[in-house]
């Protein structure tokens, strides 16, 4: 392949570029290739959200003071606590994703061990939580027992704290794999894998991210504060 | 060379990358007004805006989440095929939510027109107990009555719409019933 094109302009030299995949033809194309899978896979996921984010809103259609009562029982300053964390922490991805596009691999390292600190508090912050909740007995379907706990809330709490654990629970399992993967590109960044031509895995990465807040942009509110 | 193709159109010079990179200012405008936005929902809801708190949320919501896509998610200056996959994904929800709703609001009037099925009204009847749908048409109760009753009692609505949770709870709700009729 590089003997055909030995003869090529300068600005060919791509084609040399050992993380180009032979099935691609130019680095540009493999990275577009990348992201419009990544984009593609972020529609199936916001699809898969939207179910629960329905769940919701007919939960609180059908039963609206049975939500209100239930939500009181939801920590705000936890969630608020954790709203801002993980919006620090998309910022910190994405200056990672912006340090790597100049081609500074030192700072990507520093953004993303800010960005894993920062889902780590997330994780704590939702223990805490989840603790709380387990103790009262707020759990959802035939785990409930808050009533055993001196905790009255008229209805149907149990669905509700069924809907609360499945949208958490989904956005936490999301956190912790962005934290890996996000350990993953660290490490592959250590090795030199990525530079200012060669990126997409740490934007994809960031994409992935930045979704996670996304959806939590839409819990908390949701969740935690809406009367 | 082989002619190159992104998203199906010939790409003139396939060895620049175009990629598009922000001033740090714009990330921390971005930042500041995600705070700035997350403050307010905070402190709005404190305040008693009554049935405008879940507007007011989902406006802010929305405004923020429109700030990650464009800025953090570079959305705003990716590859317009990106923004299409997005938007596409968002008519999709819309969709979904939308007839959802819909059916959900239309369906006791399509019910009490129809005479389609009986159903527990638990919002309106609090207290109560079990009321049929058809108590709103007072000239059709009886007939609806009688079909239930031939069908085997309150098949297809009533109890199936309340609590499928522990029968303890459910045993718990209908004595809350029985109290309160009292």
């Amino acid at each position: 392949m590089s003997n055909e094109h030995a003869h090529a302009p300068a600005h060919d030299d791509d084609e040399h570029n050992p993380h180009l995949a032979h099935h691609f033809d130019t680095m540009g194309q493999q990275t577009a290739s990348a992201k419009l899978g990544m984009w593609l896979f972020l529609a199936t996921e916001i699809l898969m959200f939207s179910g629960l984010f329905l769940a919701y809103f007919i939960l609180r259609m059908l039963y609206p003071e049975m939500v209100l009562e239930a939500h009181e029982h939801l920590s705000k300053w936890a969630g608020g606590i954790n709203t801002v964390v993980l919006l620090t922490s998309s910022y910190t991805m994405a200056l990672g994703v912006r340090s790597i596009q100049l081609g500074d691999v030192k700072k990507l390292r520093l953004m993303l061990v800010l960005t894993i600190l920062c889902g780590c508090i997330f994780m704590v912050v939702k223990y805490f939580e989840y603790s709380a909740k387990f103790e009262h007995g707020m759990l959802p379907g035939k785990f409930y027992s808050a009533h055993l706990h001196g905790y009255e809330i008229d209805g149907l709490p149990h669905i509700f704290f069924g809907v609360y654990f499945l949208m958490t629970g989904l956005h936490g399992v999301h956190v912790v794999i962005g934290l890996a993967i996000m350990l993953w590109m660290f490490v592959r960044a250590g090795r030199g894998e990525f530079g200012a031509k060669n990126y997409v895995a740490i934007e994809n990465t960031g994409l992935y991210w930045h979704l996670v807040d996304l959806v939590w942009i839409f819990l908390f509110p949701l969740l935690y504060l809406v009367k | 060379m082989a002619k190159v193709f992104l998203n199906g159109q010939p790409v003139e010079h396939p060895h620049e990358v175009h990629e598009h990179i922000s001033p740090m200012s714009t990330y921390n405008g971005v930042i500041g007004a995600l705070f700035v936005l997350t403050g307010l929902t905070f402190a709005v809801s404190f305040a008693d805006l009554g049935p405008a708190s879940l507007t007011v949320a989902m406006v802010v919501a929305f405004i923020k989440a429109t700030l990650v896509v464009a800025y953090f998610m570079h959305l705003k200056y990716d590859d317009k095929f990106h923004l299409f996959v997005f938007l596409g994904t968002i008519i999709f929800v819309g969709i979904f939510f939308g007839f959802t709703m819909f059916d959900m609001k239309s369906r006791d009037a399509l019910n009490d027109e129809q005479e389609t099925f009986v159903r527990w009204k638990e919002q309106e009847n609090a207290g109560k107990g079990l009321v049929v749908g058809v108590d709103n048409v007072p000239e059709r109760r009886a007939k609806v009555l009688a079909e239930i009753e031939a069908h085997g009692g309150g098949h297809g609505g009533g109890e199936h719409g309340g609590g499928h949770g522990g029968g303890e709870h459910k045993a718990e709700a209908k004595a809350e019933h029985k109290a309160a009729a009292h």
